[in-house]
């Protein structure tokens, strides 16, 4: 015999269960564990909290007052932005010359992609620490390369100068996230049809018109989203920062989020950490509506 | 002539192939050859190219002076934690959204892909709490919950793109030879999916491998570091020692790169399908 249910929306549940229950323990994990925190991080925001005393005050919207009224944020903003744009322009264009040579139809191709990717896949920590050693102002590989060209007389320290930290981290991220560039450009190279390459010469297009006129445009679609990824990953790229220079030396290399970390976490301000943390927050939904707009617009 | 210019060809394509790679590869040189050299010569200035002499005593003098084994235990009983649980909660939800049409599945697909844009470096200070309030602090599950909870998305998009594909006509078929819904699940989904099921291990084995953010921040006990927080905690704000640290970190990516060797193309493929529908 049928159930009897008091309402439509009940008995919709009752029939479909199967399908709410699978879904269940996936959705109260993720609302347990990141829905939780971002609601934590916004109250939090509100408050003058100290990890180390128990005591809350409420304080309102102080901490964003102080933030945004004080010089040093739009400092924070600018490098962020410096940080971003080196690093996203840095990983496509190198993304874009080893796709491009690896789309080549030769034997071994799969060798070659699968050892590119290598970077990607090793402990962020790891590079961040070979990194260092190369740029090591005595003992460093980079510093012996630039010995021997004559472009320097002696060692220079590259993370331990303000002017030339930034540089000298942004070259370690790059190297990280190249591989995933390539390995997403060469996925949308693979999907052009070669019959458009085949009219094209034909008509008497050299490869440069080629690449301009075929591969250039029939790629937008995937270099949007891999920059427009690139430049979330870049954004949020905390581990190589912290080992490389911890944000210092004077900020130097102080990221948006490595505020967050060193405000909240390191020095137990986490009010005020909170309320760094719900302005990355909104960067951060800006490009996810747009990404989310791309990648499942029509498909759900 | 086609084939002296498809060989001249072939030959420029290599060239330029070898030639990135090397580049690519270059800081892997400088730290396995740095490792080998002595401890005279590492501290050179300027650097040597190569070793003079090959030496192997950092690799005999690591084991006693740095704990090293104690985090590669560590960091594989973190990354497989990671994984188990990331795919017990992936499967189930990426199946039922599959197979099923219920109010609520498209809110469902698109918050979890919101929340793969959510780095948890933002949410940090809030998770932090929450770490704290379970009691969780300093144990592994403080890194294997978050990790899992991060690499969600990733794993329920991909099999839920991959469960699309497999016809119902053959679920629909071992049910009449009277499988159960498990059964159904075990023994004919789960194999067929195999291929989506490495990408999916794969990604989660390696996020939970490589990341610091999260054992720098939930474990203070060192006695229950992974990799990457053991290399860092050998930066040293004065002095640190190097010869250590790179021989560390050589042996720290040592298990990467066998699994990159045995599971090749299986890791491109993966990673593509994880951000481009194709």
């Amino acid at each position: 015999m049928e159930r009897v249910f008091r309402s439509q929306k009940l008995r919709y549940v009752h029939q479909h269960r199967w399908a709410y229950l699978l879904i269940a323990p996936a959705a109260v994990f993720l609302l347990a564990v990141v829905g939780y925190p971002i609601v934590e991080t916004f109250r939090l925001s509100l408050y003058q909290s100290q990890a180390s005393a128990a005591t809350e005050t409420f304080v309102g919207l102080a901490h964003y007052e102080a933030i945004l009224t004080d010089q040093a944020f739009y400092d924070l903003l600018y490098r962020t932005g410096k940080w971003v744009l080196a690093g996203v322009l840095g990983k496509t264009l190198l993304g874009l010359l080893i796709a491009v040579a690896l789309n080549a139809d030769v034997r071994g191709q799969k060798f070659f992609r699968t050892a590119f990717l290598i970077p990607w896949g090793i402990p962020y920590a790891i590079s961040a620490v070979v990194f260092r050693w190369i740029e090591h102002p005595q003992y460093g590989a980079l510093n012996a390369a630039l010995l021997q060209l004559g472009v320097i007389e002696q060692g220079v320290g590259i993370l331990g100068n303000p002017d030339t930290a930034l540089l000298g981290v942004v070259v370690a991220d790059i190297w990280i996230g190249t591989p995933f560039m390539a390995i997403i450009i060469l996925a949308g190279l693979q999907s052009i049809p070669v019959e458009l390459y085949e009219a094209a010469s034909i008509d008497g297009a050299d490869r440069y018109q080629q690449f301009r006129y075929i591969t250039l445009p029939q790629l937008k679609g995937v270099l949007f989203i891999a920059t427009l990824l690139s430049t979330i990953w870049t954004f949020v790229s905390f581990d190589v920062i912290w080992t490389m220079t911890r944000g210092g030396p004077l900020n130097a290399t102080t990221t948006l989020v490595i505020q967050i970390y060193q405000v909240g976490l390191e020095n137990g301000a986490m009010g005020r950490g909170a309320a760094y943390s719900v302005i990355g927050f909104f960067v951060l939904l800006m490009f996810a509506l747009v990404y989310i707009r791309v990648y499942a617009g029509d498909d759900l | 002539m086609t084939t002296i210019q498809d060989s001249l060809r072939t030959v420029r394509v290599y060239g330029i192939l070898i030639a990135l790679l090397g580049v690519v590869l270059l800081p892997f040189y400088v730290m396995f050859s740095s490792t080998l050299k002595s401890e005279a010569e590492l501290f050179r200035t300027p650097a040597t190219l190569t070793p003079d002499a090959v030496s192997i005593g950092a690799y005999q003098a690591v084991w006693g002076s740095t704990d090293v084994v104690l985090w590669i235990l560590n960091s594989v009983i973190i990354s497989v934690g990671t994984v188990l649980l990331a795919l017990v909660l992936a499967i189930p939800a990426a199946y039922s959204c599959a197979r099923n049409d219920f109010v609520g599945k498209r809110t469902f697909l698109l918050s979890v892909l919101v929340v793969q844009m959510f780095a948890p470096v933002v949410l940090i200070v809030g998770l932090f709490d929450v770490i704290t309030e379970l009691g969780l602090f300093n144990s592994y599950l403080a890194v294997i919950i978050p990790a899992a909870a991060f690499t969600l998305p990733f794993n329920i998009w991909m099999l839920y793109g991959y469960f699309q594909t497999i016809p119902v006509a053959l679920e629909d078929a071992a049910r009449i030879d009277g499988a159960t819904q498990r059964q159904v699940l075990t023994k004919i989904v789960l194999p067929i999916s195999k291929p989506a099921l490495v990408a999916s291990v794969t990604y989660t084995f390696l996020y939970a491998w490589n990341r610091l953010l999260f054992v720098l921040t939930f474990l203070t006990d060192s006695a229950k570091y992974n990799i990457p927080r053991g290399v860092f905690s050998m930066v040293g704000a004065l002095q640190t020692d190097w010869r250590m640290m790179l021989t560390v970190s050589v042996l720290g990516i040592l298990p990467i790169l066998l699994l990159f060797a045995v599971l090749e193309e299986h890791i491109a493929s993966g990673m593509t399908a994880g951000a481009v529908k194709q």
